[in-house]
């Protein structure tokens, strides 16, 4: 299974958690770190996290990037991008200027975007804000099913009929869409 | 093959505990117990106890080691600490300053 998709920089190291090391305590460290094992308590990385399928980190992570294919409870601090694969679930808040959600990722959680520019005077109704707390019902899968163009409308329309369950879609990335969430359909 | 790396510029700080084989290059400080070996590489630093089946030092250990099997010194590895394993070998050129104890029964 060592799939050798070397995204590191110039240098060969490159840090494993493997899948039967639990690891409990502090991590830091300037180089990328592939998880695919536990880890439990602080990170902090100047460069990339990579969570994989079968890795599990419950701690405050603060790193450049972070992708995130297995599960993260705790809250995301990433100084350039997070991305939730498609089989991404996390528990948490993430604060990063770009975060990325492919269908099929599931968060439970804030999302903070930071600063958001100008934009706002054409849709006055939306507060300071870019994106509120989600209150997602017990099971979390925040499916972002379309492409949420409700621009303009005051009263807005009906949820989407894509969304499974029946609460009411919280209108997380409506509200920012214009900005930077890119929302990836998978096309299968 | 399961293989864990620390990396050179990683520190963890706490306990480390697996089945796995597990690649210091970095900083561990804590704990640190394994169902089989342990590589200390020359970048490598520990400061932990350690309990482990084979452990294999080229790097800096201070802390205690508890093997089941099997310690190695190499030659450029600096250990301050009490070693207990039935098997211990210590090359030319390690340094080394504690305790060995080889009084471990087969299992």
């Amino acid at each position: 299974m060592a799939n050798p998709k070397d995204t590191s920089s110039s240098s060969g190291d490159n840090t494993v958690i493997g899948p039967s090391i639990v690891i409990n305590g502090k991590l830091s460290g300037d180089e990328d770190l592939t998880v695919r094992g536990r880890l439990e308590g602080e990170l902090s990385l100047t460069k990339t996290l990579i969570v994989e399928p079968s890795g599990v980190v419950k701690a405050n992570v603060d790193v450049k990037n972070a992708v995130i294919s297995g599960a993260v409870v705790g809250n995301v601090d990433a100084a350039e991008s997070v991305e939730l694969t498609k089989e991404g679930r996390m528990i948490g808040d993430i604060r990063s200027p770009r975060v990325i959600l492919v269908d099929g990722a599931s968060l439970r959680g804030r999302i903070d975007m930071g600063e958001v520019k100008g934009e706002r005077s054409e849709k006055g109704a939306r507060p300071a804000r870019a994106v509120r707390a989600v209150p997602v019902p017990a099971r979390p899968a925040v499916r972002i099913a379309g492409k949420s163009k409700l621009e303009g409308k005051p009263p807005p329309p009906p949820p989407p009929s894509g969304s499974r369950s029946g609460a009411p879609v919280p209108p997380l990335v409506a509200a920012g869409s214009r900005r930077r969430v890119v929302v990836k359909k998978k096309a299968r | 093959m399961a293989n864990t790396v620390i990396g050179s510029s990683i520190v963890i700080d706490g306990e480390i505990s697996g089945d796995e084989d597990l690649v210091i290059q970095g900083t561990v400080k804590g704990k640190i117990s394994l169902k089989e070996s342990l590589f200390v590489d020359s970048s490598g630093v520990v400061e932990a106890d350690i309990e482990t089946q084979n452990v294999e030092v080229s790097g800096k250990v201070t802390g205690n080691i508890n093997a089941s099997d099997k310690v190695e010194l190499k030659s450029d590895c600096r250990v301050i600490g009490d070693i207990k394993a039935p098997r211990i070998l210590i090359a030319d050129g390690a340094s080394f300053k504690g305790n060995v104890d080889m009084d471990v029964k087969e299992r």
